[in-house]
C-alpha cells in the first residue's frame, strides 16, 4: 500500500481523478460540473483539487462567461499517467493478493 | 480528516479499485443518459407523422382517413419538436464541458441543420420544376432518411458506437428500397421501419445504460 502514489491515495482525490480520467481526452470540465457529479461540496473539492494542482495532476483554468468567472478542471498528462499507473499497481496487488 | 466535512477513511485495495471503476462508471452514465432519449423522441416521430402522412394520402389505402390539413402541421410538429428536444439535452447532457466533446457534439448538431436544409432546399427545386406529387413524398422521404444515415454513419465513427452503424445501414436501405414501393407506399414503409427501427435502437441504448 505504501508504494501507491500518496497524492491519488486519499479517496476523494481517487474519485476526482477517476472523474477527471474518465472524460474524454482533451475535455474540460467547470467545477460546478465535477461537484455535481462527484457529489461533493465546494469547500472540500476545491481543498482536494488545489493539492492535485500542487502535484501536478490537474490543470485549472480560470476563465470568464461574459462577466462570470468560471473555473475548468481537466487531468494533466502527468496526472493521467499517474491515475493509470496507480490503477495498474493496484490491479497487481489484487492478482498477487493471496 | 481532509477537509470540514469528509473523513479519512483508509479502503482496501478492492474497495479502491471498485472506487475507480464505479467514479468511470458513473461520468460514462452521466454522459450517456441522454442516447436512449433521442432514438424514442426521433422514433416516435417518425412513426407517427409518416403514419399521418400515409393515412392523410387521396386516394391511399388507409382504413382511416386523416385530413391532409391536419397531417402536414401534426408532422411538421412532431418533426420539429424531435428538434428542439435533442437540442435541449444534448445542450443540458454537456454542460460545463469545454473542448473535443464540445467542439464535435457542436459540429455534429449543426450538420443535422446544414443537410436538413440543403434537402429542404433541392426538394423546392423539384417542386418548382412540377414534379407529382409521388415523386415529391418518395424525394422528401428517402432524402431524409439518408441524412439520418450519412449522419449516424459519422456519429459511428466519431464514437465507435455499434448501434448508430446498425441504425445507419437500416436507414440507408430504407431510404434505398422504400422509393420502389410507390406513393403512398413509401411512407408506410418509412413509417414502420425506421420508426421502429429507431424505438428498437431506443430500447437497446436503455438496455446498455442499465447495464453500464
Amino acid at each position: 500500500m505504501d508504494e501507491l502514489d500518496p497524492v491519488i491515495h486519499a479517496p476523494a482525490r481517487l474519485r476526482i481523478t477517476a472523474t477527471l480520467a474518465a472524460l474524454e481526452a482533451g475535455d474540460r470540465i467547470s467545477f460546478p460540473r465535477l461537484q455535481e457529479l462527484l457529489a461533493m461540496t465546494a469547500g472540500n473539492l476545491s481543498t482536494h483539487l488545489r493539492k492535485l494542482e500542487e502535484a501536478g495532476y490537474v490543470d485549472v483554468d480560470k476563465t470568464f462567461q461574459g462577466r462570470t468567472p468560471v473555473t475548468y478542471l481537466k487531468i494533466s498528462r502527468a496526472g493521467r499517467r499517474a491515475f493509470e499507473d496507480y490503477t495498474a499497481h493496484l490491479r497487481a496487488l489484487l492478482e498477487g493478493a493471496p | 480528516m481532509t477537509s470540514h466535512d469528509e473523513p479519512e477513511v483508509e479502503l482496501t485495495l478492492e474497495q479502491r479499485l471498485a472506487l475507480i471503476e464505479g467514479e468511470t462508471r458513473g461520468v460514462k452514465r452521466a454522459f450517456g443518459v441522454q442516447v436512449p432519449i433521442y432514438y424514442f423522441v426521433w422514433g416516435g416521430a417518425w412513426l407517427l407523422g409518416y403514419l399521418l402522412l400515409w393515412a392523410a394520402w387521396e386516394g391511399g389505402p388507409s382504413p382511416v382517413t386523416v385530413p391532409l390539413v391536419v397531417a402536414v402541421p401534426v408532422f411538421a410538429v412532431l418533426i420539429l419538436g424531435a428538434a428542439v428536444t435533442s437540442a435541449i439535452v444534448g445542450v443540458r447532457t454537456n454542460r460545463g464541458i469545454k473542448g473535443t466533446s464540445d467542439f464535435v457534439g457542436t459540429v455534429y448538431g449543426i450538420s443535422w441543420s446544414i443537410l436538413g436544409g440543403a434537402v429542404a432546399a433541392v426538394g423546392y427545386a423539384i417542386i418548382a420544376a412540377g414534379a407529382s406529387a409521388a415523386a415529391i413524398s418518395i424525394y422528401f422521404t428517402s432524402a431524409y432518411a439518408l441524412v439520418v444515415a450519412a449522419m449516424y454513419l459519422a456519429g459511428a465513427m466519431l464514437w465507435h458506437d455499434i448501434d448508430l452503424l446498425v441504425i445507419a445501414v437500416v436507414m440507408a436501405a430504407t431510404a434505398s428500397v422504400t422509393g420502389f414501393f410507390g406513393a403512398p407506399g413509401n411512407l408506410l414503409g418509412t413509417a414502420l421501419i425506421a420508426g421502429c427501427t429507431l424505438l428498437v435502437g431506443g430500447v437497446i441504448a436503455v438496455i446498455r445504460y442499465r447495464r453500464m
